[in-house]
């Protein structure tokens, strides 16, 4: 209030980064893996190699922590392109400034880090450049089938996968062995296990859930099965949140977990929640691969207490997983040398020295099939995680990916209302299906009024 | 033959007048033009349009400002502020004019210390001060907890959804206090020294001075600290938005007219919407301003 305009951007992405250490946080995917790209011109392809050689300057907007040392990687390497990194913003803020210069005709970066639910989005209004044209569909066999399937939209690959969020559930081991539960298998386990940690002491939650994050919702019936949103060609867009058995298995779950407040429902991120998570006040963490690093530097004092666990099934014959976050590194038309942005882009998030950096050095869980089968990271015991090898359950969890989940092409506005309407319900312990299908109307109509063809149901 | 060379000289002087006077003017002309005229009559034109991501961009006439007419979103959160103004405001002002009479009345011991820490959060960055609010209406690990658990009470969460538009009144009055006293602050310097020897020969004592003379004379001080607070209410914005991340589900989108206006156009895309919803609420707050102008002049004349 009474602050000058200009003051509210830079105080709002401010408090994004000071309240929220978030690296990759929210997001998924869209799907549609299945249609091959076609094939780039070959003249196109020597280009991008090519143009490894010349002087270039490049400019890159991301807000990944400690990746200025794998791009250092690349200077070292390749001299002739300066790669000035940039940080403008974490998420949604960053989508704004990108957008409006875009729009603007100038000001855009050359490369920019977006995250898998927002590329749809990007990918559409073709603000991001097909770099299937420029040969990246030869190395869809480098990537997880998951996180390839999210940056291969509509017959094009928009975006080269940098970090992916297959998703796991972190669990106080401390807490688990001290009430003798074992680490629940299903989600009915997992609603024993609530009831055990709330009558041991109410004022403590087997675990939180965010009234203001969609991402978290949106992996959790992800993880159940469904897929109430679906994009067909360019227009036509399907909502099914109302009717959507997925979305009718997590609102059975933790329907009865709101209702019966065996979940704290808080948002994540905060002072507030990182000291119950410091606490012991929540047991679980369910939540991206990329977990580990916000634990570690958030929490160092329970090293040791944490170990991880695949994430519980509703139906433990056919298990499912899902993503949550995960970010693209994706090149922008407004580029002045589009070979060179690809040719960087491919090379940070594909090559081996690369991936490996970007793991150990910028805290990123990887995309690629090298080092997610590699036994040197498979097999390494993690010294915070008391000795345990986490990567072969988080490797696994992003091997058991369901792959036809996809994002709306205007999933940064759906998930903005998130929080007025689902996240009502999830605070005010209301009618869970009601709000969903408060949320679908809300998306159909901001869906329609853009001009999309939409049915849902 | 001299007359020419007559007029001549004397039109120079009040032409070169005319001149440096334009000149003058013309660079804070210009930047007002930039700054102000251009994004306002821009906003306005966008207002007329409407953009989607599948179709282009159309012309809309008035859809944007029917629609925004009948926006029950908007509405409750215009009904929102104007509650926010009719109980925040008084309180604010009361304690800045408190204030401003204390440190006038010469009988603190360190005026310029008080002076400086009642200013202080005015200059504190917002980012801080979010931190700051936040650990302290944290009902769990934060100050009200804490206080909570070493009474052995429960407090009342402050960020709930029946007392967070009280705990946003509390920061901005505690940010804009201080604001508020220099304005009138500034009024009572004012005063010429005369009347406080004329009032003290009349055998006045501090109270009578007070309301006699300091009270008339800061009235158009009030006035304008009085105006600044509607706009500043209806342009809420700053608090609202640093606690949305800490209550998300009590802090909607449309809490306040501006929120609603910055995230339809910054997530929503829907730039053309939220110009029209800019353009109504600036009518709305004008409407109101002037209307406390009306109030208070006629009120002046009264007395």
């Amino acid at each position: 209030m009474r602050n000058l305009p200009s003051r509210r951007g830079v105080m709002t992405a401010g408090v994004a980064a000071a309240l929220s250490l978030a690296l990759a946080a929210c997001g998924g995917g869209s799907g549609g893996g299945a249609t091959t790209a076609p094939a780039a011109a070959p003249s196109a392809t020597a280009a991008v190699q090519d143009a490894l050689s010349k002087p270039a300057e490049l400019t890159f907007w991301t807000w990944v922590t400690g990746i200025e040392k794998t791009v250092a990687r690349f200077q070292a390497k390749y001299p002739n392109i300066k790669v000035n990194v940039v940080n403008a913003g974490q998420s949604a803020d960053q989508y704004t400034k990108l957008q409006t210069a875009i729009k603007a005709g100038s000001g855009a970066p050359d490369v920019a880090q977006i995250e898998y639910f927002a590329l749809p989005q990007f990918a559409l209004s073709k603000q991001v450049v097909n770099l299937a044209e420029h040969g990246a569909a030869e190395l869809k066999d480098k990537f997880a089938p998951a996180a390839w399937g999210q940056v291969a939209i509509n017959g094009g690959v928009y975006g080269i996968p940098q970090d992916t969020g297959p998703m796991a559930m972190f669990y106080r081991k401390d807490i688990f062995e001290k009430l003798k539960i074992e680490p629940p298998k299903t989600w009915a386990e997992f609603i024993e296990a609530a009831k055990k940690i709330k009558a041991d002491n109410p004022d403590n939650f087997i675990t939180s859930i965010d009234p203001g994050d969609a991402g978290g919702v949106d992996s959790l019936i992800w993880q159940a099965g469904g897929t109430p949103f679906k994009t067909s060609g360019e227009n036509q867009v399907s909502v099914t949140l109302a009717t959507d058995p997925g979305v009718k298995q997590f609102v059975s779950t933790w329907g009865s977990l709101l209702s019966e407040k065996l979940v704290d429902p808080q948002p994540g991120w905060t002072d507030e929640w990182w000291k119950g998570m410091g606490s012991g006040k929540y047991a679980v963490w369910m939540t991206g691969a990329w977990a580990p690093n916000g634990i570690i530097n958030s929490i160092p004092k329970t090293k040791g207490d944490w170990a991880v666990a695949p994430m519980p099934q509703h139906d433990a014959a056919k298990p499912i997983n899902a993503e949550n976050g995960g970010s693209s590194v994706a090149v922008i038309p407004q580029s002045k040398n589009i070979p060179a942005a690809v040719a960087f882009a491919q090379w940070l998030n594909s090559d081996p020295e690369a991936v490996k950096s970007l793991n150990e050095e910028a805290g990123l869980f990887p995309a690629t099939k090298t080092l997610l089968e590699d036994p040197a990271f498979r097999d390494a015991p993690q010294e915070f995680f008391d000795g345990q090898k986490i990567n072969q359950v988080l490797g696994d969890a992003s091997t058991a990916v369901k792959a036809d989940w996809q994002y709306l092409p205007f999933q940064v506005y759906a998930n903005s209302i998130f929080k007025d309407t689902v996240g009502q319900a999830i605070d005010g312990g209301g009618d869970l299906a009601g709000a969903l299908k408060t949320w679908q109307d809300r998306i159909t109509a901001f869906g329609t009024e853009q001009g999309f063809t939409l049915s849902a149901g | 033959m001299t007359a020419p060379a007559t007029r001549a000289g004397l039109a120079r002087p009040f032409l070169r007048l005319r001149v440096a006077g334009y000149a003058f003017f013309l660079p804070f002309f210009l930047v007002f033009l930039i700054t102000v005229v251009a994004p306002l009559a821009y906003a306005i034109y966008l207002s007329f349009f409407q953009e989607r991501m599948i179709g282009g961009t159309v012309f809309a006439g008035l859809g944007n400002y029917t629609r925004a007419i009948g926006d029950a979103l908007f509405g409750a959160g215009l009904v929102r502020v104007a509650l926010f103004l009719v109980a925040q405001v008084p309180i604010m002002l009361l304690i800045a004019l408190l204030c401003a009479l204390a440190i006038d009345s010469g009988r603190l011991r360190w005026p310029s210390l008080f002076r400086i820490t009642i200013f202080m959060p005015y200059a504190v960055p917002a980012v801080v001060a979010a931190l700051m609010w936040g650990y302290m209406y944290g009902d769990q690990f934060g100050l009200v907890g804490q206080i909570g658990d070493a009474l052995g009470v429960t407090l009342p969460d402050l960020m709930s959804r029946s007392w967070m538009l009280g705990s946003i009144g509390n920061m901005v009055t505690w940010e804009y206090v201080g604001y508020n006293m220099i304005i009138l602050y500034a009024a009572l310097r004012a005063i010429p020294e005369e009347l406080y020897e004329a009032a003290e020969m009349d055998g006045a004592g501090a109270v009578r001075i007070a309301w006699s003379i300091k009270l008339p004379a800061l009235r158009p001080a009030l006035l304008v600290a009085t105006l600044f607070s509607v706009i500043g209410s209806f342009q809420l914005f700053n608090e609202p938005n640093i606690l949305q991340k800490l209550a998300p589900s009590v802090i909607t989108t449309s809490y306040t007219p501006n929120m609603y206006a910055y995230n339809l156009a910054f997530n929503g895309q829907q730039i053309n919407y939220s110009a029209a919803v800019a353009v109504v609420l600036g009518l709305v707050t004008v409407v109101v301003a002037y209307v406390v102008q009306i109030i208070t002049a006629r009120r002046e004349k009264t007395l």
